[in-house]
């Protein structure tokens, strides 16, 4: 009667094991503003330290281009880890924020939408965060 | 019941060619025969039913397991009913699981015990708090009830009562009105019971399953389960419409499985 045990045993190891890494992409990135539109302002920029649980070196600029912010992460490194989000915070430590998304690289120039219109007074860090684990990687002040 | 009745159409085979004394005969032994087969299927199905089973189901990145020990009775002449209690303890893991707001007069139309199931969602009402690893390790009393259709089949419910819940904290992003704050330390709620639909506190298991009968002591479910597994927040809370706080979120894992059952003597 060992058989049936097994049986279901290996049907749940079998569903459970379809899950996709959570790691983000090694592949350097070589995305610009609007292809290096002219019109697009820098607004504010920052330096990269490290975060506790990361390394992330390079810088980050906000741009306005026609009425919108665009955040580009400028020749960036960043130590691989789970779920990565790009994050402009009102903390270093994240309580407070807009989850840009995903980090789309952990190398290379990458840009991302912001919606609405933060307040860059408020929202003065971008931060390369670990959601899963609540991990900060590293921050940038915007200035 | 059904044997004699197949040996109640046989003898009216055989009666149609008996004399009239024959027959008399005959259908005080088949009468016998019929009630020693009905008794002997009673006494053979013992009054107590007492199992222990495993469950696991999968779902979208996210997963249980319970393990249970049931008492049921079985009730009626053919004894094809069982109702009883059970102990079940159920795990529930998930990797960024999105929990809503819990309280059943924020979430519900109508909080009227039982009714609250039907009632309409108030989703208006509703924040998200994005658990991003959760796990809950429930113990619950749980109601039993099935039905036997054979020696084989049978088919039944089960639900949890009242119990604790154990369980890992991990952050959480409370999303409100399009914010989104971080929650550092969200715990499981520690105290459930059953209160019907989201009056509910706690983290509670249900089931529907059929059940087959392999072996003497061995049995196979196919289940779904609708499981409740609640969160609260402990830095960050949702401001709802009518001012008060709120700190408890519910997921509702909706989720098909398997199980091996082993009957006790």
């Amino acid at each position: 009667m060992i058989k049936p045990i097994r049986c279901a045993l290996l049907l749940l190891i079998v569903c459970a094991s379809c899950t996709k890494s959570n790691e983000t992409s090694v592949t350097p990135l070589n995305e610009t503003v609007a292809g290096n539109d002219t019109t697009a302002v820098k607004k504010v920029m920052g330096a990269f330290v490290n975060g506790t649980y990361g390394t992330v070196s390079g810088t980050v600029s906000i741009y306005l281009q026609s009425g919108k912010y665009t955040l580009a992460l400028e020749n960036v490194a960043i130590s691989n880890g789970p779920d990565l989000h790009v994050y402009l915070s009102k903390e270093i430590q994240p309580v407070n924020f807009i989850d840009l998304g995903k980090l789309k690289s952990v190398a290379g120039n990458q840009v991302y939408d912001v919606a609405n219109m933060p307040d860059f007074a408020a929202y003065k860090y971008a931060l390369i965060h670990c959601q899963q684990y609540n991990h900060l990687f590293g921050s940038a002040e915007l200035k | 019941m059904s044997c004699a009745g197949q040996d109640i159409r046989l003898s009216r085979s055989i009666f149609g060619l008996q004399s009239g004394s024959m027959r008399k005969y005959l259908i005080s032994i088949l009468l016998l025969f019929a009630a020693i087969v009905i008794h002997a299927q009673q006494t053979s199905l013992p009054a107590i039913n007492r199992f222990a089973d495993i469950t696991g189901t999968v779902g979208q990145s996210q997963g249980t397991i319970a393990a249970a020990y049931v008492y049921n009775w079985r009730i009626g002449k053919k004894k094809k009913w069982e109702a009883g209690l059970g102990l079940r303890y159920t795990g529930y893991w998930g990797v960024k699981k999105d929990f809503t707001t819990a309280p059943g007069r924020l979430s519900r139309s109508n909080t009227t015990p039982f009714l609250t199931v039907f009632a309409g969602q108030k989703t208006e009402n509703w924040d998200t708090l994005t658990v991003q690893r959760p796990f809950v390790n429930s113990v619950n009393l749980s109601a039993n009830a099935s039905y036997n259709f054979s020696a084989k089949w049978s088919a039944g419910f089960n639900i949890d009562l009242i119990g604790f819940t154990f369980g890992r904290n991990t952050s959480a992003i409370l999303t409100s009105n399009g914010i989104t704050r971080t929650e550092s330390v969200a715990k499981p709620a520690s105290f459930n019971v059953l209160l019907t639909g989201d009056n509910d506190y706690g983290s509670l298991n249900s089931e529907f399953f059929l059940k087959y009968k392999l072996a003497e002591r061995w049995s196979i479910k196919a289940v779904y389960q609708f499981y409740f597994a609640e969160y609260k927040t402990s830095t960050i809370q949702q401001r709802a419409p009518d001012g008060t706080l709120v700190n408890r979120f519910r997921n509702k894992v909706n989720a098909f499985g398997t199980a091996v059952a082993y009957h006790f003597k």
